[in-house]
C-alpha cells in the first residue's frame, strides 16, 4: 500500500473513531434526557408545560451539581432528573437563594429517575441540586428537565 | 429507543408509583450556597410565557393591547437578526395569550424568515408549519410548545456551528420583550406581587456577563442594552425589599425604548 493511501486510511479510521466516540458521548446525554422526559410525561396531562431546554452532563458516584434557576411566585414547577445508567441511584432537591430547602414533600426517587416539586414562595433564584448517589459507572450521564404551570 | 421499550419504561414508572421513595426526611434542610459556587451551571433563561402565566394568576390581563403587529426592519447583521428573532418569538407568546390566531400565523412566517436570515431556517421550517397549523385549530398549548421548540431548535442550530453568542442574543431579545410587557401590565395595575416578578437579579447579571463577552459585535443597540442593564440592576436587585411602582415604570420606559431600538433600523 502506498504512503498516501495508508495516511488516508489511518486518517479515515481516526475520523471514524472520533465520530463514533463523539456520538457515544452525545447519545448518552441524549438518552439521559429521554429518561428525564419520560419521568415528566405523566405530568403533561396535569397541565405542566415541559421546557425543551435542559441541563446535562456527567458526574462521578457521590458527586453533586448545582443548577441555578429563576422561578416565579404564582407558578408551580417540577424538575425531573434522568440517567441512562439503570443501576444508578440519583436524586434532585431544590433550595432557595438562602440555601433553605424549598421543595414540597411529594418529590420522589426511583433508581435512575428522580423528581422534585416546588411552589415558590418568592420570585427569585433557586438552586436545584443534582446528585449521583451511587452508580456502577465511573461517570454517569444525567439530564434535568423542568416543567411549569 | 423503540416505542415498546419506552412503553415498558413508562409502565415501570407507573407500576412503581407505590414503591417510589418519597424523599424529605433525610434531605438536608439547609445547604451552604457559597460552597456551590464552583459547581453551578448556567441558568436556563425562562420563557416569556413562564412570566406571563404567573402574571395571569394575579388578575385578568388584556393581552390584546400588548400584541404587536410591527414586523420590524430587515437587518443584515446577524446579531441584530438574533435579537429580533428572540423578540418576535416573545411576541408569539403574547399573541397566544391574546388568542390572536392571525397574528400567531404571521409570527410563524416571520420567525421562519428571520431564522433563514441567520442561516438556521432548515431547523425551523417544521416548527413554523406546526405553529401555523396549531393556530388554525386554536390549539394554544400546542402553539406554546412549538414556540418553545422553535427557540430551542434555533439555539441548538446556532450552538452546533459555534454561534453561542447569537443564541444568547435570541434569549436576551425574548427576555427584554417579556420584561417590557410585564412592566407595562404591572405599571397599569400595580401590585406588589406583580412587581415581585421582576426580581430577577441573577438573570440580569447573566445577560450582563454574556454581553460583555461580545466585544466583536460592535453595534450601537448592544451598547445601549448593556448600559440599560446597568441602570435596571439596582431597581430589581432589592433583596427582600419590595419593588416600588416608580421602579416598575422606570424599567418599562427603559425596556420600551430598547424594544423600539431592536425592531427599528439605526
Amino acid at each position: 500500500m502506498n504512503a498516501p493511501v495508508k495516511v488516508l486510511l489511518r486518517g479515515s479510521s481516526l475520523l471514524a473513531l472520533i465520530v463514533a466516540l463523539q456520538s457515544t458521548v452525545v447519545a448518552s446525554v441524549d438518552d439521559a434526557q429521554s429518561f428525564a422526559l419520560q419521568a415528566a410525561e405523566p405530568y403533561v396531562k396535569e397541565g405542566f408545560q415541559v421546557r425543551e431546554d435542559y441541563w446535562g452532563g456527567d458526574l462521578g458516584s457521590g458527586e453533586k451539581k448545582a443548577v441555578r434557576q429563576q422561578l416565579f411566585k404564582g407558578n408551580e414547577y417540577w424538575f425531573w432528573l434522568g440517567t441512562e445508567v439503570e443501576r444508578a441511584k440519583i436524586s434532585v432537591h431544590i433550595y432557595d437563594s438562602d440555601g433553605k430547602l424549598a421543595e414540597e414533600p411529594d418529590g420522589w426517587e426511583k433508581g435512575h429517575f428522580a423528581a422534585a416539586h416546588v411552589i415558590p414562595k418568592t420570585t427569585g433564584s433557586y438552586f436545584i441540586i443534582v446528585n449521583v448517589e451511587e452508580s456502577p459507572e465511573e461517570r454517569t450521564h444525567w439530564a434535568l428537565v423542568y416543567g411549569f404551570r | 429507543m423503540t416505542p415498546f421499550t419506552k412503553y415498558l419504561k413508562l409502565s415501570t414508572i407507573a407500576a412503581g408509583g407505590l414503591t417510589l421513595c418519597m424523599h424529605g426526611a433525610q434531605v438536608p434542610q439547609h445547604i451552604d450556597i457559597k460552597q456551590l459556587s464552583k459547581t453551578v451551571e448556567d441558568v436556563v433563561v425562562p420563557l416569556p410565557n413562564e412570566i406571563f402565566g404567573a402574571l395571569n394568576k394575579l388578575g385578568t390581563v388584556n393581552w390584546k393591547e400588548h400584541v404587536r403587529n410591527d414586523k420590524g426592519s430587515n437587518f443584515t447583521e446577524r446579531p441584530r437578526i438574533a435579537l429580533l428573532l428572540g423578540t418576535v418569538i416573545a411576541d408569539g407568546f403574547i399573541a397566544v395569550q391574546a388568542e390572536d390566531a392571525p397574528t400567531v400565523k404571521e409570527i410563524g412566517q416571520r420567525v421562519l424568515a428571520l431564522a433563514k436570515g441567520i442561516g438556521v431556517g432548515n431547523s425551523i421550517t417544521p416548527h413554523a408549519k406546526a405553529i401555523i397549523e396549531a393556530a388554525d385549530k386554536r390549539n394554544w398549548d400546542s402553539v406554546r410548545q412549538e414556540l418553545d421548540r422553535t427557540q430551542n431548535s434555533v439555539q441548538q442550530a446556532m450552538n452546533e456551528v459555534h454561534d453561542e453568542k447569537l443564541s444568547q442574543l435570541v434569549s436576551l431579545g425574548g427576555w427584554l420583550r417579556g420584561t417590557e410587557v410585564l412592566t407595562s401590565v404591572v405599571s397599569k395595575h400595580f401590585s406588589a406581587d406583580g412587581a415581585e416578578l421582576l426580581h430577577q437579579p441573577d438573570l440580569l447579571s447573566y445577560f450582563q456577563t454574556r454581553l460583555q463577552a461580545m466585544p466583536e459585535f460592535n453595534l450601537p443597540i448592544l451598547r445601549e442594552i448593556g448600559d440599560a442593564l446597568v441602570k435596571v440592576k439596582p431597581l430589581i436587585d432589592v433583596g427582600n425589599a419590595r419593588i416600588p411602582p416608580e421602579s416598575v415604570k422606570k424599567i418599562n420606559d427603559i425596556t420600551t425604548r430598547l424594544g423600539s431600538g431592536i425592531v427599528t433600523r439605526d
